[in-house]
């Protein structure tokens, strides 16, 4: 008779648990995990924030940040870059929210079209739209030639009006799922207790979807405070943080200067995390419980449905016109100006170069982050290790952290020996594996979460030892977490710009930074075919993914935890 | 002359696509009622409801309320309130506040609305936990701040959507017994949707059975126990013993049925069901009187056998073996009545008047 089964069950339970949870990953495999984390997301940061206090003789010192802040033009920078913050969540806010209402609860032929609109800006790169309104609405854009007039783009409306359209598909989304998690029975007895559309909307959907709506605007703030491209394409004479510190890099070498900036664009994106985490945790309401009773649908009276439906469609134009527009410039000699069709654009070897080499550091940072963060996610829910908290935590700051900062950071602490990375391909792949790690290491935590602890210790009763449990159990119920971060990171890697634009070096481009290159040389042109070929890269490889995951029956589309 | 109905069902009809979710309903229902919808789930008896309310819209038929058409009227502007299976309670509103929505929504006072707060809350016995939030609340306070809330408006019908089916198997009867009350004190007419026949019969005064969208039966909580119209429902509201047998009609008021048990003498027969045709009789396991093997002489009397028992407290349950036949049978008040063992011979009297359906 096996030894096992002489011992009483509680022990035997306590043994099960601790070969499954402890056992299961070596600490080798853990101490590793922590070392890179640390070189790859803490070390730069806090390169970052010791610069910015770096006096000449070593010492600390506070005379950049004096220098930062006596500086009417930094000042003006600031205030700039929190104008336009505030002005552009306001304004993605309010189309997020009559969008994922008319989406959510408007007449049913509007909702399938409007969503799918709606989020065609999340494959494009962040100043697509800066590049499109350029050519719509520029020195000699299409607005210019055909109404011979100009409209002032430049400054301040057409760097709203670039971040409105690539921020405001995330937030909608946002929006969309508080809004559609809210119990539609709430609705039906405010209803039956007399209220009508307004108070229905003031007393009960507004207020319940506030802390959801909250959470949106703090992502939105700190997108656009942080946003890169679309400044610096359409900012004009205003200057902005992030476009200010790629100066003080390119142009002078200041990196101290650099830093402090970097410093003053992460506070509020070190303490909008902050709120995130920590004070609007468990804030929302998941309001769902049991299947919800049918109820007919409710109309949507025509002053309120007026007031939703004309901004939603100016902004579906707005995306449909801009990728009209890149779609044309693509395969035009110099659209608006000079429109005989052409190709030539599109056998752009530089470009062409720079694609390859986005599509391949893209699928490294994608397999490499989702591999990193459903590890981590595992390690984080399923083993007893120290450190779990500061872990989570440093994979969040290196999400929540701008671009441009991490960018910096990566400058500062791989630009000489023992790590010299600068200049090749591998910084950007960490890079965008340290930025979108985080998202792998959620869905994969809230994934183990769902998956109860006994399916594993089910799985090592039956006789299966820890790498089988781990292969025929964790992972086949894992591959939709592991799908999501590595979708995520894909894309992002494919269209971020911002510290992207930092690492890269002459010949060894990313299709991101060429682009935006091109865009600001007035290379239209070839910054549209190059656009064009990007965004249908991205779709081609989504497609690929789906058609594997028919296929194999992995059902990575359902990522959307 | 009689109070003409308060609300009437007049050929109500749903259609989901190819699935029809109540069909041809028609039913009256008077002032101060508690009516019941009961039915296994997917009978119709929520879409019902629901089409009561005003939060769907019937494809055909009318729904008149005092006389009114309001069919097309929606929810907000119909003069009934419904409690949600899971109450629904707005989370972010304290009690006080989600009890006094509808009063605020139409901008009454504010004396006017603390002090009717204060009455409801009286009412449903939770004066103390107006400021307190739904989720600091266990199931029952929940439930009846739901009471409490829908009553705020005084409606002509309230509507309770299985009102009791999250509460654990003691509140329940608590709460059943709790609104009956409210009922009572208010006369207030209620229209109970439950899967459950034991919390329709014991709270109702009649009730609507259901099923596949239709009425089976429609009647007050006796009626349905004693003459229920299918075998179906007969089984669903308890035990029963059904005898099979061919109807001989005698004198007026007197028939025979020759049953495999033997001939059973029964004072009435139905109407409908003639001589020589096949009948169904519904026994009640209380309605039949168990005696010694001995026990003298008379009509309906057969000898059977004491297959087994079963012990409840209240009643012992015995299984008689009649020769082929098994009967079950209910003895209440076991201490003061003869107990049998297993294998004991006994005397069956089987009652007069059981209920005939057509077999």
């Amino acid at each position: 008779m096996p030894t096992e089964l002489l011992l009483d069950r509680p022990a035997r339970l306590r043994d099960l648990r601790a070969r499954v949870r402890v056992g299961a990953l070596p600490t080798a495999l853990t101490l590793l995990l922590v070392a890179w984390l640390l070189t790859f997301i803490a070390v730069p940061v806090v390169l970052v924030l010791a610069r910015s206090v770096a006096a000449k003789d070593g010492g600390i010192t506070l005379a950049h940040f004096a220098a930062f802040f006596g500086k009417a033009y930094f000042l003006r920078s600031l205030t700039n870059t929190l104008i336009l913050g505030t002005s552009v969540t306001a304004l993605v806010m309010g189309l997020g929210f009559a969008l994922a209402y008319l989406v959510t609860r408007g007449p049913r032929v509007l909702r399938w079209p409007l969503r799918a609109l709606t989020v065609a800006p999340l494959v494009a790169p962040p100043y697509l739209f800066g590049l499109a309104l350029i050519i719509l609405g520029g020195r000699r854009g299409f607005i210019a030639q055909l109404l011979n007039t100009q409209i002032p783009l430049y400054g301040w409306p057409g760097v709203i009006v670039s971040q409105v359209l690539s921020f405001l598909p995330l937030a909608f989304l946002m929006i969309e799922n508080v809004l559609e998690s809210l119990d539609p029975n709430l609705e039906d007895s405010a209803c039956d207790l007399g209220a009508g559309e307004m108070d229905l909307l003031r007393t009960i959907i507004v207020p319940l979807a506030a802390p959801g709506v909250l959470k949106a605007a703090l992502l939105t703030f700190g997108l656009a405070i942080a946003d890169f491209g679309n400044p610096a394409l359409l900012g004009g004479d205003l200057s902005f943080l992030a476009p200010d510190a790629f100066l003080m890099i390119t142009g002078e070498w200041n990196t101290e200067m650099a830093s402090v900036i970097s410093v003053v664009l992460l506070v509020p994106s070190l303490a909008i995390f902050l709120a995130q985490h920590y004070w609007l945790k468990g804030k929302t309401y998941t309001t769902v419980s049991g299947s919800p009773a049918a109820s007919e649908e409710r109309r949507i009276g025509p002053w309120l449905l007026i007031a939703l439906v004309v901004p939603c469609l100016a902004y579906v134009a707005a995306v449909v016109a801009s990728y009209g527009v890149i779609i044309l410039g693509a395969f035009t000699k110099l659209v608006g100006i000079d429109n005989t069709p052409t190709l030539e654009h599109l056998v752009r070897d530089v470009g062409l170069d720079a694609i390859w080499t986005s599509v391949k550091v893209s699928l490294v940072a994608g397999v490499v982050a989702a591999l990193l963060g459903t590890g981590l996610a595992y390690l984080c829910t399923r083993t007893e290790i120290r450190l779990r908290g500061f872990l989570e935590f440093i994979t969040l700051i290196g999400f929540a952290l701008p671009g441009t900062v991490m960018g910096i950071g990566y400058l500062l602490a791989f630009n000489r020996p023992p790590l010299l990375l600068t200049g090749t391909v591998g910084i950007l792949a960490l890079n965008m594996i340290a930025r979108f790690l985080a998202v792998g290491v959620e869905a994969g935590v809230s994934k183990l979460h769902q998956i109860d602890v006994s399916l594993e210790e089910a799985s090592a009763d039956l006789g299966a030892g820890v790498l089988t449990t781990l292969r025929r159990i964790v992972l086949p119920l894992m591959s939709s977490a592991f799908a999501a971060g590595f979708l995520f990171t894909f894309m992002q890697s494919m269209i971020s710009l911002s510290a992207a634009i930092f690492l890269v070096a002459p010949g060894r481009l990313l299709a991101s930074v060429y682009i935006f290159n091109r865009a600001r040389e007035g290379d239209m042109g070839i910054a549209c075919a190059m656009s064009v070929i990007l965004i249908a890269s991205v779709a081609v490889c989504l497609w690929g993914l789906s058609l594997l995951a028919r296929r194999t029956g992995l059902r990575i589309f359902a990522a959307r935890t | 002359m009689p109070e003409p109905a308060l609300l009437s069902l007049d050929g109500l009809t749903k259609r989901y696509g190819a699935v029809i979710a109540v069909e041809g309903v028609c039913a009256a229902i008077q002032r101060g009622e508690l009516v019941s919808f009961v039915g296994p789930s997917g009978c119709g008896k929520t879409t019902l409801l629901r089409l009561i309310g005003g939060f769907l819209r019937p494809d055909t038929g009318r729904i008149v309320l005092e006389g009114e058409d309001i069919t097309a009227t929606p929810p907000n502007r119909r003069p009934t309130a419904m409690v949600f299976q899971n109450y629904a309670l707005f989370p972010h509103l304290t009690v006080a506040e989600n009890i006094s929505y509808a009063l605020t929504i139409r901008r009454r006072p504010k004396a006017e609305v603390a002090r009717r707060v204060e009455e409801l809350l009286t009412l449903v016995q939770l004066q103390d936990l107006g400021p307190r939030f739904p989720a600091q609340l266990s199931g029952g306070q929940q439930q009846r701040v739901a009471l409490a809330r829908s009553l705020s408006l005084q409606p002509k019908v309230l509507l309770l959507d299985e009102p009791l089916s999250n509460l654990d198997a003691d509140l329940r009867v608590q709460m059943r017994a709790e609104i009956k009350r409210l009922q009572r004190e208010l006369h207030q007419t209620v229209v109970f949707v439950t899967h459950d026949q034991e919390e329709a019969m014991s709270i109702s005064d009649r009730i609507m059975v259901m099923d596949r969208g239709r009425i089976l039966q429609w009647g007050t909580p006796s009626e349905i126990y004693e003459r229920p119209a299918t075998p179906f429902i007969a089984r669903s509201v308890g035990a029963v013993n059904f005898l099979e047998g061919v109807l001989t009609n005698g004198t007026p008021g007197r028939a025979t049925v020759s049953t495999p048990l033997g001939i059973l003498a029964i004072r009435s027969a139905v109407g409908g069901v003639r001589s020589g045709e096949r009948v169904c009789l519904v026994v009640r396991p209380e309605a039949i009187r168990l005696g010694p093997p001995d026990n003298g002489t008379g009509p309906n009397r057969v000898r059977g056998r004491i297959e087994s028992s079963m012990y409840t407290g209240a009643l012992i349950r015995y299984s008689v073996g009649v020769g082929a036949a098994r009967l079950t049978v209910d003895l209440y008040d076991p201490r003061h009545t003869a107990i049998f063992r297993e294998g004991d011979q006994v005397m069956l009297i089987l009652p007069e008047d059981p209920h005939l359906l057509p077999a």
